[in-house]
């Protein structure tokens, strides 16, 4: 691996996941040089562990987080809002690998929602038309099922069940995908042997991550300086505001500094915001890149939440990939049912473990324990849908409580739009009639999990008033400062995000690398 | 505010917090009589027929392990005699109790000990780690065969709309 010097201004890149770690890879196969740093371990397929708690305890962001607002991780896991990855590759070892796109209409939230009180709603200044292509190169970069050549993967007993319903009741837009894991060999990679660990980082490599494809391949060119457990505490700006470096701490909790030409921020939609508000100066005392104030604001994580439904016959849900089922018939714009917006329908499934801790934060007594006692024969489903973006939606910085490294924690808070809770209901409802279709004996709603879909902290806005990063993703008011993950999301959409984030980076590395070359940067 | 950017933070502002975690004395190992209460709150909170002892035994092992701030004792002996007392007034005693501490630590352990337990597992009808075994391609990860077998690519009638009704 090349080392690059801390004096040496590189591309410097923080995070190592769908958006680090593709912007890594596609700047350094272009020639750029970058360094990479990652707060969590280098972790590599041998060692995931096909154990739910093992990985989780081996791979989750642990770091201290506090929680506020009305809704209701407040009291089940007050310390864990989100449930992502601190590991090279970041949470792309922990997607399930669903890949479905926005629809054109999403791109422009603002203008076909109309106004919707209390949600801070505004049109992204880029649209489907432009975004098309680098759909197309994300999905070839994943491998999505049912895209490009690539085929559906076999229908799964979890599946079986869903799309059976799925058909009683009327959907006809199901399918086993689009999602990036290889139903055949791809790109080097195997196909699934349909372990069931999706979660856990995929031993196989047969769904595609950042650990396993960009950060090797970048590694590959000899122009990465990859540095894991390196945790980022400030970017600096020179005198003219140009950013121009981070601060980092290493493993032994050495400080560093690396000299940057540019800087581009993939931290997740909780670390970035957080990081720039640990960056506040003299020239931007509300915290970098916050002359709009939305830094930090904003924050959505999807509406979502699970149905598992019970029948007098088995089921085996945990077999085979985890999500590899997909309805899109309510991930459409119909405000007839009372809210706006669309969700997906997943398939999901959960390991005993799991399924106790999550199934309804708690409940004990017989009414937990016959869901655990009707595991064999339970299939699951994870309703995923957009949730409204709201300026109270926030992380800050807590005034008192402090990380590992003596650095303020996050605060997320978080209250749920009378529109996310009328697509919840909806989605419940939904979930009841296509499982009690085949039979389902009863049906249980699970609240919300820690979010694994973080999005919209830092957003993108055409003018700088408006959101904190422009139609590359560069700050509005920070040359040099780009923003490459979800947090640039100005609206969620109803789709997973990983796809889009990616199409993201690789269309932003496309422009940082035109930038370079034209002396632009 | 200060200006921060253009002096170089101090190492020693942004340590690693290597002091040792506060350390109160472990707390006193639980008598026999308190042992046995555990194992009936277990029982009661937690019932799964056709669970044998051995699981609760070791949810036991791991909640009285998990005890750093010593509420378990006192929790218990709080609860009373629990002998001669049907399952119900065991719940409802436990209903009682269970926005405090110590039914707050023996929950927060039992739903990860009990159902992280491997005997469990196999009671549940859950496999566990596939990778070694080849996954689950050739051992049944698609053998339901009470429904017909379903579509898996997508629709090709007509596209859907994705605009139905705007507000």
């Amino acid at each position: 691996m090349v080392a690059i010097a801390h004096d040496d201004p590189a591309v410097v890149i923080i995070g190592s996941g769908a958006g680090g770690g593709t912007l890594a890879y596609e700047l350094t196969k272009k020639g750029i040089p970058c360094v990479v740093l990652e707060a969590g371990r280098d972790l590599t397929p041998e060692d995931w562990e096909n154990d739910e708690w093992a990985a989780f305890a081996q791979m989750a962001w642990l770091d201290m987080r506090t929680t506020s607002g009305s809704y209701r991780i407040t009291k089940d896991f007050p310390n864990l809002p989100a449930w992502i990855v601190k590991a090279v590759g970041g949470t792309t070892t922990h997607w399930s690998g669903a890949t479905p796109r926005f629809m054109a209409h999403e791109w422009k939230a603002r203008s076909h929602y109309g106004p919707i009180e209390g949600a801070n709603l505004l049109d992204w200044p880029i649209d489907a038309d432009e975004m098309a292509p680098w759909y197309d190169a994300a999905e070839k970069a994943i491998g999505s099922t049912h895209r490009h050549g690539r085929p559906p993967l076999p229908a799964n007993n979890n599946y079986k069940v869903f799309a059976n319903g799925a058909e009683r009741i009327g959907y006809r837009y199901y399918a086993t995908g689009p999602y990036g894991t290889n139903a055949e060999p791809y790109d080097g990679r195997p196909a699934s042997i349909q372990d069931g660990f999706n979660f856990q980082g995929d031993k196989n490599r047969s769904k595609w991550s950042t650990a396993v494809r960009e950060i090797p391949r970048a590694l590959e060119t000899g122009k990465l300086d990859l540095r894991p457990e390196c945790h980022a505490v400030r970017i600096t700006h020179d005198d003219a505001g140009k950013a121009n470096g981070v601060e980092y701490l290493d493993a032994s909790g050495n400080l560093h500094k690396q000299a940057a030409r540019i800087v581009c921020l993939a931290g997740n939609s909780i670390e970035s915001p957080r990081l720039l508000l640990l960056s506040a100066s003299s020239l931007h005392p509300d915290g970098l890149a916050n002359s709009s104030g939305q830094v930090g604001r904003n924050y959505m994580r999807h509406m979502t939440g699970s149905a598992y439904a019970r029948f007098d016959k088995p089921v085996h849900m945990y077999r085979g990939e985890t999500m590899a089922g997909i309805i899109a018939d309510e991930a459409k714009l119909d405000t007839s049912r009372g809210f706006a917006g669309g969700y997906y329908l997943e398939t999901l499934s959960l390991g005993p473990a799991f399924l106790a801790a999550f199934v309804e934060p708690g409940e004990w007594g017989r009414s937990f324990t016959e869901k655990l006692d009707a595991y064999r024969n339970t299939a699951g489903m994870w309703i995923v849908g957009e949730d409204m973006p709201q300026e109270s939606n926030r992380i800050t910085l807590h005034d008192e409580v402090k990380d590992q490294h003596g650095l303020p924690v996050p605060n997320v808070n978080f209250d749920d739009h009378p529109n996310d809770v009328a697509m919840r209901n909806h989605g419940y409802a939904q979930a009841d009639a296509l499982y009690e279709s085949v039979g389902a004996l009863g049906v249980h709603h699970t609240p919300p999990y820690p979010a694994t879909h973080n999005l919209g902290t830092c957003r993108m806005s055409e003018k700088p008033e408006d959101g904190v990063v422009d139609r590359w993703g560069q700050a509005h008011d920070v040359p040099g400062l780009f923003v490459s993950d979800g947090s640039v999301m100005t609206t969620g959409a109803a789709a997973n995000p990983t796809l889009t984030i990616v199409a993201l980076a690789i269309r932003q590395a496309d422009h940082i690398a035109s930038e370079l070359a034209a002396g632009n940067l | 505010m200060t200006d921060v950017q253009n002096d170089q933070l101090e190492p020693e502002e942004l340590q690693l917090d290597n002091t040792d975690p506060e350390t109160s004395g472990a707390p006193e190992p639980l008598t026999e009589a308190q042992q046995a209460t555990l194992f009936r709150v277990l029982r009661v909170a937690y019932p799964h027929p056709s669970f044998p002892d051995g699981p609760y035994e070791r949810t036991s092992a791991a909640v009285q392990q998990a005890d750093a701030e010593g509420v378990l004792g006192a929790g218990l002996d709080a609860l009373g005699d629990l002998d001669g007392l049907d399952d119900d007034a065991v719940t409802a005693k436990l209903e009682a109790v269970q926005e405090e501490p110590f039914f707050r630590l023996v929950h927060s352990t039992t739903v990860v000990a009990l159902y992280d337990d491997h005997e469990v597992w196999n009671l549940l009808g859950y496999e566990g780690s596939s990778f070694e075994k080849g996954g689950y391609l050739h051992r049944g990860f698609n053998d339901l065969d009470w429904l017909p077998d379903p579509r898996i690519e997508e629709y090709d009638g007509e596209p859907r709309v994705e605009i139905v009704k705007e507000a």
